[in-house]
């Protein structure tokens, strides 16, 4: 087997000027899934990145590219196979039992689907107080005022309290989603692909209630979705994942206009923008192939099968990237990043 | 321009649910040209898929076709036997569906299943079905189609699977295929790859296209022509470039404004249309968005408003129309899109 050299571990990538403390720093973190006969499936595999405090962090990336399974790994819901994840300067991955419990109530999330993750025999008041009751926090009358609160926040009527899921809209599911998401007063919010589940006039609703929530209560998003129109909207800065990598992290507006990793650039190329005379004269950066397996990832970096610009044979099926600053704030894992303005589609 | 080969008129469609009658499509009309591509967007429940599925005749229980015409080329669909219809469905009219993981037999091999829906039609001599079928499979971009042929359902990715029921519509070449949400289900690139491939077939072997979509995106790049639904009824139509630089229904323009788009140059506000889609079992009266409309008038609640010409081939159902809503509204300045928000009817209660 060809000697592969891995990335070095846990570069720093503070980049020079950044004033916000990180609220949540990720070193490292694996999550391997066993798959049978001693293989597994490498969802996540040596990610490193900060969560600033107060900011919106978009995560994109095509499905099984280990995005919701990162999310997961940050708010504790599944183990990590290694690597560290400390919130607040706590290491999370070290924590047991009561410990794990009380850093919890920091962290929460907010689920794709609006059906799947309320109980339906579960009044809505009783699913928004739910991790009250689970902290024993408020009791009777002071319990009912804080979910009356907590609906008229995200927008609902207060007196909808003791109505039941089936009775509400997918827009309104995902407010009560929501709801139930602040009751704890959380720093951080995990949202898991919160709207691609609405109708498209019910999706800026949520996306604005989304922000307003934000300023108000101080929190910090991580936000994970495949839409990058959506992800570019509502974040501060956007992660790009492929294969269980961080191939490329930068501010919204830097990303857009000069990616660094061809990845992004094509998943740029390939989202419809709702202007036919714009749309009718873009041209699709077109990946060759498919998705390689994440049980066996591809050697080097993990998408020179199918980019434009890998050299084949050569460095990129040789070595790993590493993820590197390449402009202030905006890091990419590329051998030739330099390159990558210049991939255009093949003319027709 | 030549005779439409798909006309569409006062198509009604009704659910007979325990809770009332829905009117899922409720008076439906309008031509597909030989050629054409033709977009169908709505958000979920305003009758889209619907109207799609009574084209084909496919309306499930406790749906029926109450009313209207559909001809396809000189024939009323509405009126053919069934068995007239499933000789016309797959041979002269092919539909492709959202979810390519359950439109296909997970038990038969891929080749198979797209070999079968020619023969069923004697369209080929048995003999020549499976050259056909890898043709068809290259013809649609399956790499290593010859290899291909003999996969099942489940050792395809969603794409795959996806170009396999492309390959499947296309076997008879018909002349039109119906779209319902074809990518709905897939990455944005594979999203992008099938739709460069809907725009290739269209041109080549000439067949129309009825494209059923809520992303507007997809529209913008695939369609010539538009019919914007809301509520089962059509609120708009027009040529594609018209719809988005100047839509004239407030729900179109709305629509269009509440989107997030990936080419922004700075971070707005989202303007969101307030309230939600209709019960269709009691649609409100007058203009179906007339709960939901910032430029509703006192006619918008009483009176019904039909498609009317508000531009080149560009009609609109609506008694305002965004025309005015610029002039006398001040539609420009509107940040939310919120009920009566310009015309101050009905509004009491809001604090102006």
């Amino acid at each position: 087997m060809r000697q592969v050299k891995v990335a070095e571990p846990a570069r720093r990538l503070e980049p020079a000027g950044s004033s916000a403390a990180p609220l949540v720093r990720v070193e490292n973190l694996v999550k391997h899934f066993g798959a049978g006969l001693g293989t597994s499936v490498k969802a996540v595999d040596g990610v490193s990145f900060d969560i600033r405090e107060g900011e919106t962090l978009g995560l994109v990336g095509e499905s099984g590219c280990g995005k919701s399974t990162l999310g997961r790994l940050i708010t504790q819901l599944i183990p990590a196979t290694s690597g560290s994840v400390s919130f607040d300067d706590v290491e999370l991955t070290k924590l047991r039992g009561e410990k794990l419990r009380q850093q919890r109530r920091q962290l929460q999330m907010i689920f794709q689907d609006p059906f799947g993750s309320l109980d339906p025999r579960m009044t809505v008041g009783d699913i928004i107080a739910e991790p009250l009751d689970n902290y024993g926090i408020v009791r009777g009358r002071a319990r009912t005022t804080r979910i009356q609160e907590l609906l008229r926040v995200v927008g609902l009527n207060p007196y909808f309290n003791n109505r039941y899921p089936h009775e509400f809209s997918g827009g309104q599911r995902q407010r009560i989603g929501i709801a139930r998401a602040l009751a704890l007063n959380p720093k951080l919010i995990v949202c898991d692909e919160p709207i691609s589940a609405l109708d498209v006039s019910i999706q800026a609703q949520v996306i604005n209630l989304l922000e307003d929530l934000q300023r108000e209560f101080e929190l910090t998003y991580l936000f994970i979705a495949h839409d990058l129109s959506v992800v570019r909207h509502i974040s501060d800065r956007v992660m790009v994942m492929y294969l269980g990598k961080i191939v490329e992290i930068a501010d919204g507006a830097d990303i857009y206009e000069s990616p660094k990793h061809p990845y992004t650039k094509a998943l740029l190329s390939a989202i419809p923008v709702p202007d036919p005379k714009i749309q009718q004269n873009r041209r699709l950066v077109e990946l060759s192939g498919e998705i390689p397996s994440p049980i066996n990832p591809p050697s080097g970096c993990r998408f020179h099968t199918r980019c434009p610009i890998a050299r084949v044979p050569g460095i990129c099926v040789d070595s790993e990237p590493p993820l590197e600053v390449k402009e202030p704030d905006h890091v990419a894992a590329c051998h030739f990043s330099d390159e990558v303005a210049l991939v255009t589609a093949p003319a027709e | 321009m030549a005779a439409p080969i798909l006309s569409v008129r006062d198509l009604h469609t009704q659910f007979f649910t325990d809770d009332g009658v829905v009117q899922a499509v409720d008076g439906v009309s309008f031509d597909l040209f030989p050629g054409e591509t033709l977009g169908i967007v709505g958000e979920s429940g305003c009758g889209k898929s619907m109207t799609a599925l009574s084209i084909m005749r496919l309306v499930p229980e406790p749906g029926r076709i109450t009313k209207g015409v559909v001809r396809f080329r000189d024939q009323d669909l509405l009126k053919k036997t069934p068995e007239e219809m499933r000789e016309i469905r797959g041979r002269d009219i092919a539909m492709i569906f959202q979810d390519p993981q359950s439109s296909l037999n997970p038990v038969l091999q891929t080749g198979y299943q797209v070999e079968e829906a020619m023969l069923v039609h004697d369209k080929v001599p048995k003999e020549r079905a499976p050259q056909r079928t890898i043709d068809l499979l290259k013809q649609v971009r399956i790499p290593a189609a010859e290899r291909r042929v003999k996969d099942f359902p489940h050792q395809m990715s969603g794409g795959m699977r996806q170009r396999a029921m492309i390959a499947m519509g296309l076997s008879n070449t018909p002349s039109l295929l119906i779209a319902d949400e074809p990518t709905t289900a897939l990455d944005v690139t594979v999203q992008a790859q099938i739709l460069e491939l809907l725009a290739d077939l269209n041109r080549e072997i000439d067949t129309s296209i009825v494209m059923i979509t809520h992303n507007l995106g997809v529209v913008a790049g695939l369609c010539t022509r538009v019919i914007v639904m809301y509520a089962g009824r059509i609120v708009e139509e027009g040529p594609v470039e018209r719809i988005f630089d100047n839509p004239q229904h407030p729900y179109t323009w709305a629509l269009l404004r509440s989107i997030p788009r990936i080419d922004a140059s700075r971070h707005d506000r989202l303007k969101s249309i307030e309230g939600l889609p209709p019960d269709l079992i009691k649609p409100p009266h007058g203009c179906r968005f007339h709960p939901r409309c910032p430029f509703r008038v006192e006619r918008c609640f009483t009176d019904d408003p039909v498609l009317e010409d508000v531009g080149p081939e560009q009609r609109a159902a609506c008694w305002v129309t965004m025309k005015r809503a610029y002039a006398e509204m001040g539609a420009r300045d509107l940040v939310d899109v919120s009920p009566g928000a310009a015309s101050g009817v009905h509004a009491a209660g809001k604090g102006g």
